[in-house]
Formats: structure tokens, sequence, C-alpha cells
């Protein structure tokens, strides 16, 4: 099974989260935004990693949704392959409208608001570990497909612009009944809390990742490719573990879970 | 009191290239976007008792400006661009937490007391040869200068 990591010019992550998905069992390469976009369908699965694309020009994710790159993963996607867009990956993934993919570009990710009590207590720039929920059913989701409706799931997330917004009111039952939101900010101990600091940066509804329709794109503000090793757990966190260097850390149920559902599915 | 401070950079504007390489290469506007520029629009309410509009923008301007790499243009109530482009004004339709930091920092740190509410926005300067420009212009708004979940944009006449 062989993915690939795509690399746009900024992009920062490519080189953790390839190895965090061979750590889980799958084999790929990054994949430089200009190589010929044809290319990309001998691949079984697709990860846009994290950075800033761009430069952020425009906006975060703007410019790189644009690339005829794009166009050849939508492709894929239609034809069912995985695709998971991490941070700058989930940015570009809503801006070239393939999340959450419901025809045109559906919501924006915002600068971050961070509000407690009623009052904005800090913007911008945000950078700490949170826990995820993971509140799609089991095998909704091609990068959590190996997880189960209320596992909890801890990873760290440093953005500026994740804040999920949208101007269609509709729209958050639409992507609740279908179960396209797939994960949520919660406490240490599952409980979904609006405010910050558990709502880490405003988004509606404290969404952290969503799906498409079908299931195959995942997007995600947070990084599992900085979990996805034992040893890259924090401290205070007793599953840390510097023993053993390939020990898995949480995150790597993502990318196992990919793994898993390119084999289920046979992509 | 209305002060519009339009700010652009001396040096040259990466943003503002990249734009116009998406558009070109990747948008098909080629044979119709000839040029494109940004500028950054400051549009600061203050208090009608203000006596010299002037020389408040100038010290304004101390603060928003970075003379070094930035040249700026100030005007009271309206703002007037050149011919030969349409000017396409985008901001923010949320919160814009920069606006409000600055409105913080001018009035409670800096002494501009008489500051009300400060706006900011980027003012894109399309020049275009197609029939209908103003037409084309909000197209490429739409295509890619906003997102509209949380920007807004406006064909400044």
């Amino acid at each position: 099974m062989r993915i690939a990591v795509i690399q746009f010019p900024g992009t920062n992550c490519e080189h953790e989260t390839l190895a965090a998905a061979r750590s889980a069992g799958l084999s790929g390469e990054i994949f430089r935004w200009n190589r010929p976009a044809e290319e990309l369908s001998d691949f079984d699965g697709y990860i846009i990693p994290g950075g800033f694309s761009y430069q952020d020009r425009l906006r975060a994710g703007a410019i790189a949704s644009k690339e005829p790159v794009m166009d050849a993963l939508r492709e894929e996607a239609d034809r069912g392959k995985p695709i998971i867009g991490i941070c700058n990956g989930f940015q570009i993934l809503v801006e070239s409208g393939l999340l959450p993919g419901l025809g045109g570009v559906n919501v924006a990710l915002a600068q971050n608001v961070m509000v407690s009590k009623g009052e904005i207590v800090r913007r911008g720039f945000y950078c700490a570990w949170t826990t995820l929920r993971h509140e799609a059913p089991s095998k909704r989701c091609s990068g959590s497909f190996l997880l189960k409706k209320g596992d909890l799931v801890r990873m760290p997330l440093a953005h500026a612009e994740g804040n999920l917004v949208t101007v269609d009111e509709k729209l958050m039952e639409r992507l609740n009944e279908e179960n396209q939101v797939v994960f949520r900010y919660c406490s240490e101990t599952g409980e979904v809390d609006g405010e910050f600091p558990v709502n880490i940066n405003g988004s509606r509804e404290n969404i952290a990742g969503i799906c498409n329709p079908e299931g195959n794109v995942l997007g995600m503000m947070p990084h599992p490719e900085r979990s996805s090793f034992a040893w890259q757990l924090p401290p205070t966190d007793s599953r840390k573990c510097v023993g053993d260097m390939n020990a898995a850390g949480p995150g790597r149920r993502v990318f196992e879970s990919m793994k898993r559902y390119i084999e289920v599915r046979g992509c | 009191m209305l002060i519009n401070l339009r700010v652009w950079l001396k040096i040259p504007d990466a943003e503002a290239a990249t734009v116009k390489n998406t558009l070109r290469r990747r948008m098909g506007y080629e044979d119709v976007l000839a040029e494109l520029g940004k500028e950054r629009l400051w549009s600061i309410e203050v208090d009608e008792t203000v006596a010299d509009p002037g020389d408040l923008a100038r010290r304004l301007a101390r603060d928003l400006v970075n003379e070094n790499k930035e040249s700026y243009r100030a005007s009271v109530d309206s703002v007037k661009f050149e011919e030969g482009y349409v000017p396409v004004r985008v901001g923010l339709s949320i919160e814009d937490g920069e606006a409000v930091s600055t409105l913080n920092r001018l009035r409670n740190r800096l002494g501009f007391d008489m500051v009300r509410g400060v706006e900011r926005s980027v003012v894109w300067k399309l020049a275009l040869s197609s029939a209908e420009p103003e037409k084309t212009a909000e197209e490429i708004a739409e295509r890619l200068l906003v997102n509209p979940h949380k920007d807004f944009y406006e064909i400044v006449r």
C-alpha cells in the first residue's frame, strides 16, 4: 500500500507525516506538487500534511487549492481513495471544496477566537496538546476507520486559523445528521465544553475534524503525526515511553485506520 | 469623521504576485488580467471635533505604517482610487481580531483618545481587459479573493 504525501511550497510536516504513516505499515513517498498530476493515480491514498503552503498568502490553503494536483486529487477522491488533510492540509481541502464536500466552498477555517465566560480571552496562533473525541461511528471515515464512537485521542495542534465557521445555518445540522463530524475538541475525560481551553480555537460545535459524505476524505486541524510515537507524548502523559522508540502513540491510529481502510476497500 | 490610510509596499509584493500568477496561470485569466496590485486600507473613525485630521492621519501612520518598506496616502471621509483598474475591497465579515487589537492599542496604549473605531481591509486593484471589467472583478472575487463564510467584498466605485 503506497501513499503520497503531498508537498506544496511551504509545507513543513511532510517528513514526520511520512514517518508516522510508515510506522503504521504504509509505504509511500513525498510527492511534490509540480510533478505530473497523473502520476498520483499510482498511489492508494494521499495525505496533505501541515505547514504554510504558499506562505498562507491570501488566506490559508487558498492558493494551493487551485493547483492542478488538487484536480487530480479530486478525481482520486471520486474513485473512493482515502485522503487525509492535516492542519494546512485541512485548510486546503476546505478551500478546494473537497470538504465537507457538498458542492462549492461550504465552510471557512477562520482565525482562532478563544472565548471564556462570554469574553474573548485570546486570538490567533495557539500551540497545545488537546484531546479529541471521536464522534462518528466506527468505519465511517477513512482516517478514523479503527476508532469507535466516543474514543478519546490525544494529539497536539499548532495553528492560527482553525476556527470552523459557516454562514449556512443548516450545515451543522446536516454534518451532524450525516455523521460527517469526525472529531470534536473535548476535555481529557471526554466532556465537550464550548469554551476555551476545551474548545481550543473557538470552532463551531468544537469541531476538530470532518469528513466528506462518502467518508474517504478527512480533514483535521490537530497533528496525529506528532503523537504517533509514544516518545512524542508530553511528560505528564503516563503513556510516554522513551525506551522503545517505535512504541505507538495515540495518533498512530489515524494512519493505521487509513491502512485498514485501503485494505478493506481494495482502493 | 473617517480617516482612511491606503498603505502599499514599496518593495515587491510577493502576495500580490502569487495571486496574480494563480489567476493567470491556474484560473484562466491570462488574457484578461493585465496587472494586479494590493493595498491595505485602514478606515479609522475619529471624533468630529478633531481640528486637523491631516496631522492626526500622519500621527496614526507612525503606528500603522512602516515607512522603511511601505508608503501611504491619507484621505478624510471618502476614498478615491485612480483610474485604470477595478478596486475590490475585501474584509472580514466575522469579527476582525487585529482591528480590535489595533483600536485597543491606539486608544489605551498610545493615547489616541479621539479614535472611535478601526476597520481593516485589503484592496485588490485589478487591471482587466474584459468587456465588463466590474463583472469580471466580481467573478474573480468570488472564485478566489474571498471565502464567503468569513469575508465580504465590494467593488469600490
